[in-house]
């Protein structure tokens, strides 16, 4: 079997590895341009206020400001996610709606003199009265934070599959929990940036993306540009994990401050404004109600959320569909009903980050899941056993699942890490849980509705044949795609992977794709990728055939060989052939697109959740507990996942281990905290606490074999799907521990005191 | 203590000497001029990322000395005369150390925004100590976060090197 | 972020930094590992007009044993400096745990003691060990010297007696009576956070009995505290789980931490029992300073 491939399934170095460990490496922020300027966003220090007027006039005058910009000066077009929904501007109008929302901009020669400027512009404001609580939002007499939301509900969903009431006044226990969830912030280490020059017609943007196509729309649309005049592109990115996936003002204002100046403008985030900025994780409000019979089989799940949006819909629309929408993945039952509320605060707005929508979901399913379990006397491996999604079934919310093994993953991690050695043996202080997670490999539709494909790329084989390139609209954000598509585009040439390059992430280069997001490119364009392959493969083939005495389908090509398959020994070389081919018919060109089949069903909402393959996974942690004072230590973690067939073992298991860190900051150690007027008191990396090297546990990452005939060559997603079961798996593992349930994320130390202490009050009560 | 000039709008600018890399460079910074920006900025060594800029993230790392320090907390005027290395530093005539080589090879890397901190951190522990425990790394690296790999292959990569000692 | 403008200055002797100092008054700041002070000039929290750096003067860095006087710590050791010095891995461990565990390499590297006492937050981890051992600091200034114990050095959050003029320039850590000491921090994770309670210890043991004990805590008040009514349960008593844990109520009832983002003051009291109580059983147990 291991030789069935020959360059896809191995663990090759990354394309960017030199660069990155010597330095080379530039990111957006690390670029240079003759002549260029720094620039930066003022923000409103206020968190709902009337904006009266604005003075730049005493800016402008400090030496070395080159432009001092307000909403005056740029396009009064609203943008967001969706037509029904646009509502952010590239500077606020008439209000500010948060503490960061953006008021104006200013250029000038280096960024000292940017900072002093931006202290010079004197703005000023009525406030008025903020709601900073979602519950409260909702009330008739509350401030309204858009004039468009009545009750600043933002979005609101209801929907109902199955008959829920039915199948719950039949179940054998029906229970109700309620979860709250917190709001984190992506926190990838390098600061957003964006340079702008705006050249004659022309506008030319590099940024910290994970996706140039989503922010190319945008900017075309905010400017009134064809999208052919907007060229968006990136070099390294230092992480996104949901927060780089919509443009900021950085690339409005910037595109701006170009224009009027006529130079390239360097816009930059300071860790502060990221924190403002944020499009984070929703902190949720889960109320969840299942009905299962007195096996433990889930009979009925209702699910009644409410989500703090932040002052706009960002990408929010999609994560409050989300939310529910997965819910049905992992476990199969017939009848489901879901109601959310998607609520404006005064807050900043959030969005998505790495599992969208669902770990906070998910933490309070897992959560309930094993309250049932114990009310019932089952085990908590044993009752996900007994609900575990198979293959080739449909959720009640319509989603075809083609390929699951939560079945073996359970199962594996439940050997792996001495479960029943472990559970309900283990000495004071220490607990082991179960959680289990789910992911769409790629959205079922595009961020925006259009009739683009997916995915599409181009392989050009070098006239020499020595080497080829790939051109992808795709995005690395660092989890490896560039290395990933490579080997994929390898393989299905018959190349080696070595000779491959790449040029992705530049829609003027680069064929359009979506970019990284919802976990979909390994799939979506790598079977773009694929296609572009075997089609290079197939004219090779044609014009090699005549040299070898042989029709073109006797023949194959592998690692830059092509043969004759009844005869290897009979064989000529790649490069050789595609030097012949250029000589012959001009470039060696291959071409691929991909189309996501129609999915879903047909109620309102049916499109998110929609995807060609669900990823599944199984987790397990062992925590210690230090009852006295709080402290939680995750021991150890076997997670096992399903995710179809790997391409690179190395980067796969890395996806697995960073997804993991994520959900466990989120577990225990992170959160967005806010004063009472609604400003961030922990906008630093000092307060909003990332574990250390010193915090991690020894992590076992492991898998389960399913080929996925939806993907190229059987792969599903990993790099999301990861974070979803962790917060529920780690939840599980302290409630073992302590012997009491905290219904709050994050499950800090100082709450897990708490909850030990009243324990303790209790049972010596008792 | 370095020569001084004053500029038009009577700002006081000082000359210089950093040693970086082995290689001597004379800059004129203000008293203001942090370190790491003098070497992104005027010596174009953008090798040394801005992360946080209150010493949180350890993306600036760089040896001073022989000591990894973040460069958002230190004066450019008071490292005049010590011994600066950067990430461009480590390896030597495009060949890499074999700490880099560990990185590459132990998948260590994803966005690599911490990359360089975080093998100049390891660089200092494992030229003090050249075996060091798993515990000494994870302590060694613990000032430098990342955000994509867990650490685990980090770790993994950096006891790889060590085990090549 | 970015530094305001400042005019810079790098005395190559103590005397000069002091006349300086007293040139300038409170227009000046001295600079010494700048890890305190950059961070709050990037936040705008301080806007000196001078900075007088104690960066040429390299013999403040020195730690030594002076006879008749004890160690003597030199304001610009690092935490590192300290962590490695042998002499106090000879003398007193517990200073170098201290220093050990506290922020993160890159800080260590370049904070420094004399940073670590004069930006005087509750949350220091150097003062409360060395208040437990009996440290004195000596302050120098353009009117001559003075030497002070550190406890009463401190006299409120980012406050302490020291004057414009003056620069610490030493800690003295008196030769000892005890047989062992500790300090013992907690931080909401293992590297890189402020200490939310930190509780130090030393004590004389002769057999089973406590002669004497020192109690520091640091996080617990505005300034590091002594513990005295949690030393006067220990005082010459026979030592028992029991009598550890009555100490440990002791200096929680005793001391008066505030509610922050790191923990409510219930919480950081409950926190002051717990450390309490386990810092005398580490000190006692392990039997070295």
């Amino acid at each position: 079997m291991s030789q069935e491939y020959a360059v896809i399934g191995k663990s090759v170095p990354r394309k960017d590895g030199w660069d990155k460990v010597t330095g080379k490496a530039k990111y957006t922020g690390d670029l240079k341009f003759p002549n260029m300027l720094v620039g930066k966003i003022l923000t409103s220090p206020h968190a709902h206020a009337r904006i009266l007027s604005i003075d730049t006039s005493e800016a402008e005058k400090l030496p070395g400001v080159k432009a001092v910009i307000t909403h005056e000066d740029v396009p009064s077009l609203k943008y967001g996610i969706s037509p029904a929904r646009w509502d952010e501007n590239i500077f606020c109008i008439d209000k500010v709606r948060f503490v960061g929302d953006k008021v104006a901009a200013v250029a000038a020669l280096d960024e000292e003199t940017v900072y002093k400027a931006l202290k010079l512009i004197k703005v000023e404001y009525e406030t008025l009265p903020a709601v900073f609580d979602p519950f409260e939002a909702m009330r008739e007499d509350a401030p309204l934070v858009q004039e468009e939301y009545p009750r600043n509900i933002n979005t609101e969903i209801h929907q109902n599959f199955g008959d829920v009431d039915k199948a719950m006044a039949e179940a054998y226990y029906v229970r109700t929990d309620r979860f709250k969830g917190q709001r984190t912030y992506q926190s990838p280490i390098e600061p957003h940036s964006a340079i702008s020059i705006w050249d004659k017609d022309k506008l030319t943007i590099y940024s910290s993306t994970q996706s140039p196509h989503y922010f190319q729309y945008y900017i075309a649309r905010e400017f009134g540009l064809p999208m052919g005049n907007v060229r968006v592109l990136k070099t390294h990115i230092g992480g996104g994990f949901g927060g780089k996936l919509e443009p900021t003002g950085l690339e409005f204002a910037g595109a701006v401050l170009s224009k009027l100046t006529g130079r390239p403008v360097r816009m930059f985030y300071d860790r502060e404004d990221m924190f403002a900025h944020n499009r984070g994780r929703h902190a949720q409000f889960m109320e969840l109600t299942t009905g299962v019979d007195k096996d433990g089989k889930i009979l009925a799940v209702h699910a009644n959320f409410v989500m703090d949006g932040g002052a706009y819909t960002s990408l929010g629309v999609a994560s409050a569909y989300y939310a529910g929408a997965l819910l049905t993945i992992p476990y199969e039952f017939d009848n489901y009903k879901f109601d959310m509320y998607r609520v404006n605060t005064n807050l900043p707005a959030c969005g998505a980050q790495r599992g969208h929508g669902h770990p906070q979901p998910r933490f309070a399913f897992e959560s309930h899941l094993d309250n049932i379990a114990k009310e019932l006397g089952i085990d908590p491996v044993e009752i996900r056993l007994r609900n575990a999604r198979k293959s080739n079934t449909t959720t009640p919310n319509e989603f075809k699942v083609e390929t699951c093994a939560l079945t073996e993953a359970l199962e594996k991690a439940r050997d792996l890490s001495g479960w029943r050695e472990k559970k309900g043996k283990l000495p004071s202080g220490r607990g082991i849980g179960i959680g289990v997670g789910s992911f769409v490999s790629g959205a079922g539709y595009p961020i925006y509705r259009t009739d683009l494909p997916q995915a599409s790329a181009v392989i050009k084989v070098n006239e020499d044949g020595s080497e080829a390139t790939l051109y992808s609209g795709s995005v690395d954000i660092g989890q490896g795609s560039d290395t990933v598509l490579c080997q994929m585009a390898a393989e299905a040439m018959g190349y080696v992977y070595e000779k491959m390059r790449i040029v992705s992430a530049d829609t003027e280069l680069a064929p359009h794709d979506f970019g990284a997001y919802a976990s979909r490119q390994t799939l979506m364009s790598g079977a773009a990728v694929k296609q572009a392959g075997e089609e290079i493969k197939t004219q090779l083939l044609a014009i090699a055939a005549p040299a070898l005495g042989v029709r073109a389908e006797e023949l194959d090509c592998r690692e830059g060989i092509i043969f004759v398959k009844a005869n290897p020994e009979i064989n000529r070389t790649f490069g050789e052939a595609a030097r012949e081919f250029f000589v012959k018919k001009g470039p060696l060109v291959g071409r691929g697109v991909y189309h996501v089949p129609k999915l879903g069903g047909k109620f309102k909402g049916a499109a998110v959740g929609t995807s060609p393959a669900y990823s599944f996974a199984a987790q397990v942690a062992e925590v210690e507990i230090d009852e006295e004072t709080g402290e939680v230590k995750i021991a150890e973690v076997w997670d096992v996942h399903d995710c179809g067939k790997v391409i690179n073992p190395a980067l796969l298991h890395a996806q697995v281990h960073g997804a993991f860190y994520m959900g466990m900051g989120e577990s225990v150690w992170e959160q967005v905290l806010f004063d009472a007027k609604g400003k961030i008191i922990n906008a630093n990396l000092a307060e909003y606490r990332l574990p250390t090297a010193l915090d991690m546990p020894r992590l076992h990452s492991d898998l389960v074999d399913t080929v996925e005939p939806n993907g190229p060559w059987g792969v599903k997603e990993v790099g999301e799907g990861a974070t979803t079961p962790v917060m529920g798996c780690i939840s599980n593992a302290i409630t073992d521990a302590i012997g009491v349930r905290i219904d709050s994320l994050p499950l800090s130390y100082e709450k897990v005191w708490r909850a030990s202490k009243e324990r303790k009050r209790n049972t010596s009560g008792e | 203590m370095a020569r001084t000039l004053t500029d038009e709008q009577g700002v006081k600018r000082y000359l210089v000497n950093l040693k970086v890399n082995g290689d001597n460079h004379t800059v004129m910074v203000k008293g203001n001029s942090l370190l790491v920006n003098v070497l992104r900025d005027e010596l174009d060594l953008t090798g040394t990322k801005k992360g946080c800029e209150l010493g949180d993230c350890g993306s600036c790392t760089v040896l001073l000395d022989g000591k990894p320090v973040n460069s958002c907390l230190v004066l450019a005027v008071e490292a005049e005369g010590r011994e600066i290395t950067t990430i461009e530093g480590v390896a030597q005539n495009d060949k890499l150390d074999k700490l880099q080589e560990s990185f590459v090879n132990n998948a260590a890397i994803q966005c690599g925004y911490c990359t360089p901190g975080m093998v100049l951190s390891a660089k200092a522990l494992l030229t003090r100590n050249p075996h060091p425990t798993e515990t000494e790394v994870r302590e060694a690296i613990s000032g430098n976060l990342c955000r994509c790999t867990g650490y685990v292959n980090i770790v993994k990569a950096v006891m790889a090197a060590a085990e090549q000692e | 972020m970015y530094l305001p403008d400042f005019e810079y200055y790098q005395p190559n002797s103590l005397a000069e930094a002091c006349r300086l100092m007293a040139k300038f008054g409170p227009r000046a700041r001295i600079l010494a590992g700048g890890t305190d002070l950059l961070h709050k000039m990037k936040h705008g929290q301080l806007e000196p007009e001078v900075i007088v750096s104690l960066n040429g003067l390299e013999r403040l860095r020195e730690i030594t044993y002076q006879k008749g006087v004890g160690v003597v710590i030199g304001a610009r050791a690092t935490h590192n400096d300290i962590a490695g010095s042998a002499l106090l891995q000879e003398k007193y461990r517990s200073v170098c745990e201290a220093a050990h565990h506290m922020a993160n390499n890159q800080i260590r590297n370049v904070g420094t003691l004399g940073g670590n006492i004069v930006n005087a937050v509750p949350s220091a981890d150097l003062p409360p060990i060395l208040i437990a051992l009996g440290a004195s600091v000596k302050l120098a200034g353009s009117q001559g010297r003075r030497v002070l114990p550190l406890e009463e050095f401190f006299t409120g959050v980012h406050s302490s007696v020291i004057e414009p003029d003056e620069i610490l320039t030493e800690v003295i850590i008196p030769d000892q009576p005890s047989t062992g000491s500790t300090y013992i921090r907690f931080g909401l994770r293992r590297s890189g956070a402020l200490a939310v309670v930190g509780a130090a210890v030393a004590v004389t043991m002769e057999g089973e009995t406590c002669r004497e004990a020192r109690i520091a805590l640091g996080a617990a008040a505005p300034v590091p505290m002594r513990a005295r009514q949690a030393e006067a349960v220990l005082k010459n008593q026979v030592i028992t789980p029991d009598l550890l844990e009555e100490a440990g109520v002791c200096a929680a009832r005793e001391c008066s931490p505030r509610s922050s983002i790191r923990g409510s003051e219930e919480y950081r009291r409950d926190l002051v029992r717990v450390l309490t109580r386990r810092a005398l059983q580490k000190a006692i147990k392990e039997g070295h300073v």
